[in-house]
């Protein structure tokens, strides 16, 4: 009898042993069964910086450092290489009394979902459909008139920063959806200055993407240079009031894989804004080199000659700078936190007697590929 | 057949009984079918053409992950899952929320309830605390956090025998060592064997409490809402308490069957022999009170006889029962051990270890207890095994816990432990209740029961607060 007790009990415990033990050894099948995979394809993620192991994957890669999507795609907020030297000086036209006045078309809008980041979509709020909105540059004295036209579901505005009315601020003149404006003000004080959207709740339609930078330039221009802009931005895709991505023109990492090129002795001239949202500051730090910094542009003297700058959000500065020697330099947020979510670069600095520019880019980019190769021993 | 012919003419319409058997019976499944067609028709509208009535809300993605491997080389990888309401595509993966270059097998596209596998090279360090974290396409970060990264088990011989020893120590050993109180339960008294009793109730309600507060826990840390954790503890532990309950009836009543007759014959089987109740032990010739007073061996067994059906379950079943529930809670107890050595949540300290020990020697205890008025002299061997089954699963869930750990299956185990120890803390008190009747008395007005209960759970909280 008791043999039989102890029949059914043992078979009782061991049905309901075995059928937990089939879910336990489940995800050991489907390892095993991922481990043969592996070996028949082959896909390889480095780090961007030397000391990452190598590895071979059967599945996807996930390595925004190293790649990106089609940028020119409508799907991306922004192409930061159309981006970076794209400057738009108006509708050009005269005033009786001589002076210029450059006239301007922007359009908000609050619908769409873009890419922000490789493989990450976020709903953005725009200024002519690409975040950071265009870069509007006049002469120091110029009229400017902004038609603006609310496309969005939000009420909007622009605020630009300088000198105008009380009624060209953008801040009680809030536009309502299907609304449309025009401001209208004299560029006056040359310097390099945001324009954003003012309506509450600010911190939304800032961080959300209504922002771009607009450039007054002095009557006498500065030196001729290889001119560039770079608004520093984040994105909170999770809304915890923290910045899951950072970068310079929207894009994390854009720059390291997409090299800014820039020609050896040659002036480079970056209008610098900081648009980030949440955190306190933000800064640029220039590799292998210093810099004269012009905070806020507005005088033809430099305040000082150095490779950090460290800014508080509507913060900016003309960064004046040129490479005595070929080869590829980091920018990049000396916080390392920003740095590491996005915020860096690459300048590849080319010999022009070169040509074809083979020296400074081609030999630097087979060293990168030579220490991505060192760093696999380290792997798999 | 006639009769059946006529029932159905009855019941059914003219026109259908002139239709053959098949088609009545086809019939009844065509009507059993109805409300699952109407229930059909009601989905592929709301699939369908509904959807738009229907569509409120915005499904959020939700990724669970499930744990965390420190490979030595300097790699991270990650088991994650879609457990939200909708497929997600995972776009980034990071360490301690710094964006990283990582690989996902076998895709990053992943359907509802799917599994993934990332791995990011990351040169970590030993003992650190690390988060990990992945970014669904919408920009949500899903992150988990580890105490201190310990190097991932590798399932080869040399860490198996490292988990075997652990294994061994806090599961084996004891229990065996626990096993040593028999002579001693044997020698005491019927009232002090009774405290001795409800002390073993008390001590396994405690370990039942304590496999569900485990897996509550574990539920409520790595398994997704999806799967309903706590939920699946309570309805596994009634399950498995049902399951057993029901066994151990239909063995009862086959057992008092087969009693009855095998007392006509002479010959019975050598289990039952060693079975007896109040069988005298020629060891222990002043094992109980009761027995003192019996002077022969005729008289004695025609006693058992008689007191056969008081006993809901024998006493060697009862003390398998308990040994394939601590097992059971043990095996539990190995999947913490090997799951928190591998997530390097608990350092394996020798006091830790010690403190194992000494809370599982009690399992020793609640499983010879119920043997104390049986005759051991052929059991010995039996009794070994008992020990070892509730032992050697620590050392099976310690494989499992380190190499193949899946929170899942631990609070399925954990719970089916729980049901199987309040089962056999059941059979206990009815034992002694349906005695407690024969006496006219009642197990609640015995002091002796509820000390020895309170006492059974006080020593589990004790040797509890060293692990």
């Amino acid at each position: 009898m008791i043999t039989l007790k102890v029949i059914v009990v043992v078979a009782v415990a061991a049905a309901v042993l075995s059928t937990a033990f089939a879910v336990a050894s489940q995800s050991f099948v489907d390892f095993l069964a991922t481990a043969q995979d592996a070996e028949l394809r082959k896909n390889t993620i480095g780090g961007h910086t030397a000391g990452y192991g190598l590895h071979e994957t059967s599945g996807d890669v996930l390595d925004p450092a190293s790649s990106s999507s089609n940028t020119a795609s409508d799907e991306v907020a922004i192409d930061p290489d159309t981006y970076l030297r794209s400057f738009n000086y108006g509708r050009v036209s005269n005033l009786t009394n001589g002076s210029t006045v450059r006239e301007f078309t922007l359009v908000a809008d609050d619908r769409q979902t873009m890419e922000i980041s490789p493989g990450v979509f976020y709903n953005v709020w725009t200024f002519n459909g690409t975040i950071p909105g265009p870069t509007l540059r006049a002469t120091e004295g110029d009229l400017i008139r902004i038609n603006f036209i609310n496309n969005g579901t939000k009420p909007h505005s622009i605020h630009t920063h300088g000198i105008h009315k009380a009624g060209m601020d953008g801040v009680f003149e809030t536009i309502n959806p299907h609304g449309r404006f025009v401001y209208e003000f004299y560029a006056e004080a040359f310097g390099v200055f945001p324009y954003h959207c003012h309506v509450t709740p600010l911190e939304e339609h800032i961080s959300r993407g209504l922002y771009g930078v607009y450039i007054v330039d002095p009557k006498t221009p500065r030196p001729e240079a290889d001119e560039m802009v770079m608004i520093m931005n984040g994105f909170d895709t999770d809304f915890d009031t923290e910045n899951n991505f950072y970068s310079v023109n929207t894009i994390p990492y854009y720059y390291m894989h997409h090299p800014i090129e820039i020609e050896e002795g040659k002036l480079v001239r970056v209008y610098l804004v900081n648009m980030l949202e949440f955190d306190q500051i933000n800064n640029f730090h220039l590799h292998g080199n210093l810099y004269q910094l012009y905070r806020s542009g507005t005088s033809m003297a430099p305040d000082e000659y150095t490779d950090m700058v460290t800014m508080s959000q509507g913060e900016r500065a003309i960064l004046e700078f040129n490479y005595k020697y070929p080869g590829q330099y980091m920018f990049h947020a000396h916080k390392t936190e920003f740095a590491e979510k996005g915020w860096m670069g690459l300048f590849v600095v080319k010999d022009p007697t070169q040509t074809g520019g083979s020296d400074g880019s081609d030999s630097s980019s087979t060293r990168l590929l030579e220490t991505k190769t060192i760093s696999g021993d380290v792997g798999t | 057949m006639e009769k059946d012919e006529i029932h159905r003419r009855s019941t059914s319409s003219p026109s259908s009984s002139l239709q053959p058997r098949w088609f009545a019976s086809a019939k009844m499944v065509a009507i059993a079918l109805v409300p699952l067609a109407v229930l059909a028709a009601m989905i592929a509208f709301i699939f369908g053409p509904g959807q738009q009535f229907l569509g409120t809300g915005t499904p959020l993605p939700e990724i669970s992950i499930e744990r965390i491997e420190f490979q030595e080389g300097g790699r991270i990888i990650a088991y994650i899952r879609n457990t939200g309401p909708i497929d997600v595509t995972v776009a980034q993966a990071d360490v301690n929320d710094r964006i990283l270059p990582a690989a996902i097998e076998p895709s990053k596209e992943l359907p509802r309830l799917v599994e993934a596998k990332v791995i990011i090279p990351f040169p970590w360090n030993e003992g650190d605390p690390y988060e990990i974290g992945v970014t669904s396409s919408d920009g949500t970060r899903f992150s988990k956090g580890v105490n201190a990264a310990a190097p991932a088990a590798t399932p080869d011989i040399e860490q198996a025998a490292f988990f075997g020893l652990i294994g061994t120590y806090v599961g084996i050993i004891p229990v065996l060592a626990g096993l040593l109180w028999l002579p001693f339960i044997k020698r005491l008294s019927l009232q002090k064997y009774r405290f001795f009793l409800s002390l073993t109730a008390g001590l396994l309600v405690f370990l039942g409490i304590d496999a569900l507060v485990e897996g509550s826990e574990i539920a409520a840390e790595s398994v997704a809402g999806v799967f309903n954790g706590q939920i699946l503890i309570v309805l596994v532990a009634i399950l498995s308490f049902l399951v057993l309950m029901y066994a151990s009836t239909k063995l009862g009543e086959r057992s008092k069957g087969r009693t009855a007759a095998a007392t006509t014959t002479a010959e019975q089987e050598e289990e039952e022999k060693v079975d007896k109740l109040s069988a005298y032990d020629d060891d222990s010739i002043h094992a109980s009170q009761a027995k003192k007073t019996l002077d022969q061996q005729q008289q004695q067994q025609q006693q058992q006889q008689q007191h056969r059906h008081l006993v809901v379950v024998k006493p060697v079943a009862m003390a398998l029962m308990i040994s394939i529930g601590i097992g059971l809670h043990n095996f539990g107890e190995g999947l913490a051990i090997g799951a928190s050595v591998v997530l390097g949540e608990i350092a394996l300290s020798t006091f830790l270890i010690v403190g194992f020990m000494i809370h599982n020697t009690t399992e020793g205890l609640a499983i010879v207890s119920p043997l104390a008025k049986t005759k051991v002299r052929r059991m010995i061997g039996k009794i070994i095994i008992m020990g070892l089954i509730a032992g050697i699963p620590t050392i099976i869930g310690t494989w499992i816990g380190g190499f193949v750990y899946s929170p899942v299956a631990a609070i399925i185990f954990l719970s089916i432990g729980a049901g199987a120890i309040f089962q056999v803390v059941f059979l206990i008190y009815q034992g002694m209740a349906k005695e407690e009747t024969e006496r006219g008395g009642k197990i609640m007005s015995d002091a002796s029961i509820i000390a020895g209960f309170a006492a059974g759970m006080l020593i589990m909280y004790v040797t509890g607060l060293m692990i």
